[in-house]
């Protein structure tokens, strides 16, 4: 880590709990529920919060110039595409899944609705991972 | 980036300048110096100019343009 900027090695602790909160979540958990998306976003704060303390601590220089600007550019780009993206697949996926089950919609609406919460908030989380990821890459070689 | 060079690690080896210290004199990060010197990042015109300061000499023999274009 001795040869990272601070905003590289904030990058990969946001990776890292990204990677810690979200995988279990959505690898694990079967059930969905309400208050598990609350309780993985209360994670994700806490340990970002620790983590991105601990990083400042550790740090002495934490300037940001504006290479780190394009940089985040770069990143919150590839992130508006693949939500854009997986926003278009999800939207679709639930207009064919309400025209085929539509009585099953109507009987068990609520499921359904928390089912699509959870597609859209992995939308979200898969988004956010491409973001860090990007501006990792781009930090790595050297943009 | 293509047609775009320096010489800013013959200028910083000449002061026995690093790229620390030029970083800090110029108010970007280490890795920011570091990506310019191997033509991989092109600063701004406004870090053009403060680095051509540091070294006290014309933004002309800090950078050079020899890609393609109108003149």
């Amino acid at each position: 880590m001795g040869g990272l900027s601070y905003q590289e090695r904030s990058l990969w602790a946001s990776l890292v709990a990204e990677l810690v909160v979200y995988l279990p979540y959505f690898f694990f958990h079967h059930q969905n529920s309400l208050n598990k998306v609350a309780g993985m976003i209360f994670a994700i704060i806490v340990l970002q919060i620790i983590l991105q303390s601990i990083i400042a601590a550790v740090t002495r220089q934490r300037i940001t110039d504006e290479r780190d600007r394009l940089i985040q550019l770069h990143g919150y780009r590839a992130a508006y595409i693949t939500l854009a993206t997986l926003m278009v697949c999800g939207l679709g996926m639930l207009w064919l899944h309400g025209h085929t089950h539509e009585g099953e919609f109507l009987k068990h609406g609520s499921f359904f609705a928390l089912h699509f919460l959870n597609v859209f908030f992995g939308m979200l989380v898969i988004s956010d991972i491409v973001k860090t990821v990007t501006q990792i890459v781009a930090y790595r070689r050297a943009l | 980036m293509p047609g775009l060079s320096n010489t800013i690690r013959e200028l910083r080896a000449g002061r026995e300048m690093t790229q620390q210290e030029l970083a800090d004199a110029v108010g970007v990060t280490r890795q920011t110096v570091i990506a310019i010197e191997l033509d991989k990042y092109s600063p701004s015109l406004e870090t053009a100019f403060r680095i051509a300061r540091v070294f006290g000499v014309p933004l002309e023999q800090v950078f050079q343009y020899e890609g393609k274009g109108k003149k």
